[in-house]
């Protein structure tokens, strides 16, 4: 398994973003990111120069597009053809997201509960939802230092609720990058696990990002595998009713984008968290290497399980990372 | 000229489209469109700030409505959005989604503005969508106009 680290939510002129796709690929691989999304509000032209930046920036682009609606901001990805994003109604979200996955794409929640109109129309959320698992994540992420946020906050707690509800939806962080701006403040990276160790292509991406294959993170990249005496079912893995006894198996590797971010004395804790609450809490200290932990899991009542690393960051004990679940029949 | 059309839109008007179709019956080289509103800030602060607290009552949580109102400010001046999107006959040509209340724009088969889609310039209905996105001040004014290039003549 290869760790893609992609940046999901971007803007360039072809939108209202201040950078063109070459300034931006550019930047983006400066931050030892492998692939971006370009998700320009409601236009895809900005991918004309997709080949040419790919190659000169070294980096993988995916084709994307922002619905800029009145009622929410949809992010979709890697689909191979434009949807209209004018029909979106209050009651009609899941015919746009339908029409997306005909053409092979992905939908997400962007910033689902950022301010919405006069200071944002559609930032806030307002599509009713009949059916969670239609959409394939939810950005629970948005901008820098992102889990310190309110609204993200709040977004995080609605993909709890729906893990809760049994739902198995994925969980991604997005910039929503505008321009070439210096900042100081913690980026996030969203990984896709993909298979092929050599190449990247739309395809891969589209499959990591729709089977849950993701962590996402400000440091280190923390990986989360239930093992059996059968087999490992890595993040996004359903472990079968039938399956025998299982161990969590938790590895957060420090040395990811070397040098490109710093956490200084985090004391960390790597906690396993599920739908039946805190499952195991192991302080860390602090650490610059790569770790690996065991843990023996109950089954009785368990749905979903994910790992999640909370630390120190600018004098602020928050979350630094979370996995994608590994899911229970 | 396909369009040259004058109107004034209100806060009644946020989040809809108003849709503008003309018909092309001969090719051309280039499409060229010219779009402008006005105001595009509320002046009135006191309004916007009045706006702004009772858009917070539906968006932020009881607990945090606080510390929503103690930063209100930085969402000051409100302003008015409306974006522009083309349709040709067959296809959409794309969305200028920005802020600039002056927008000058082309579509031709080599190039286009940003945003938009370079491609023939078929013959056949073509459509200009409006999205009002928020209208905050009283009365918002727009400019739409709608020209081509002819095809130079052999």
């Amino acid at each position: 398994m290869r760790w893609l680290a992609c940046e999901l939510h971007t803007h360039t002129v072809h939108s209202d973003g201040r950078q063109t796709l070459q300034e931006l690929g550019n930047g983006a691989a400066r931050l030892g990111f492998d692939c971006l999304a370009l998700t320009d509000h409601n236009t895809m032209s900005g991918l004309a120069d997709k080949q040419i930046v790919e190659q000169s920036a070294g980096i993988f682009i995916l084709p994307g597009m922002e619905w800029t609606t009145f009622h929410g901001h949809m992010v979709t990805i890697g689909l191979d053809d434009y949807v209209d994003w004018r029909e979106a109604q209050p009651a009609n979200i899941h015919d746009g997201v339908a029409a997306v996955h005909r053409h092979g794409g992905l939908a997400g929640l962007a910033h689902p509960f950022r301010i919405g109109s006069p200071a944002c129309t559609g930032c806030y959320w307002e599509y009713a939802v009949q059916d969670w698992n239609d959409f394939d994540y939810i950005e629970v992420w948005s901008g820098t230092f992102a889990p310190i946020k309110t609204d993200n906050s709040r977004a995080f707690s609605l993909w709890t609720d729906k893990l809760n509800e049994g739902h198995r939806i994925a969980a991604t962080s997005g910039r929503d990058w505008h321009e070439q701006a210096d900042t100081e403040e913690p980026i996030s990276v969203t990984y896709l696990g993909v298979k092929n160790e050599t190449t990247i292509d739309t395809e891969q991406a589209v499959a990591a990002l729709r089977q849950g294959r993701v962590s996402v993170t400000i440091g280190p990249l923390v990986n989360l595998e239930v093992i059996s005496a059968a087999q490992v079912y890595g993040l996004g893995s359903i472990v079968p009713a039938g399956e025998g006894a299982v161990t969590a198996q938790v590895s957060i590797d420090c040395t990811v984008r070397s040098g490109l971010w710093a956490l200084p004395h985090p004391d960390y804790h790597l906690i396993l968290i599920s739908n039946k609450g805190v499952i195991a809490d192991y302080p860390l200290g602090s650490s610059d290497g790569l770790l690996e932990l065991q843990a023996e899991l109950p089954r009785d009542g368990l749905i979903w399980m994910r790992a999640e690393l909370r630390g120190i960051v600018r004098g602020i004990r928050t979350m630094v990372a979370f996995t994608n679940p590994v899911y229970f029949e | 000229m396909f369009i040259d059309i004058k109107s004034a839109v209100n806060p009644n008007h946020s989040q809809s489209h108003i849709r503008y179709s003309f018909p092309l019956d001969r090719p051309v080289k280039a499409l060229y469109l010219y779009f402008e509103y006005e105001p595009k800030l509320l002046d009135d602060n006191a309004q916007g700030r009045k706006l702004l607290e009772q858009s917070l009552e539906r968006y932020v949580l009881p607990e945090q409505k606080e510390l929503a109102l103690s930063g209100i400010d930085r969402y000051l001046p409100l302003s008015n959005l409306i974006t522009i999107s083309v349709d040709d006959p067959n296809e959409y040509r794309g969305a200028c989604h920005r802020h600039d209340s002056i927008q000058q724009l082309f579509l031709s088969e080599s190039a286009a503005s940003p945003g938009l889609l370079p491609g023939e310039i078929i013959t056949g209905t073509w459509t200009i969508t409006l999205s009002l996105h928020s209208i905050v001040t009283g009365s918002c004014t727009y400019h739409l106009k709608a020209w081509a290039e002819e095809e130079e003549a052999i």
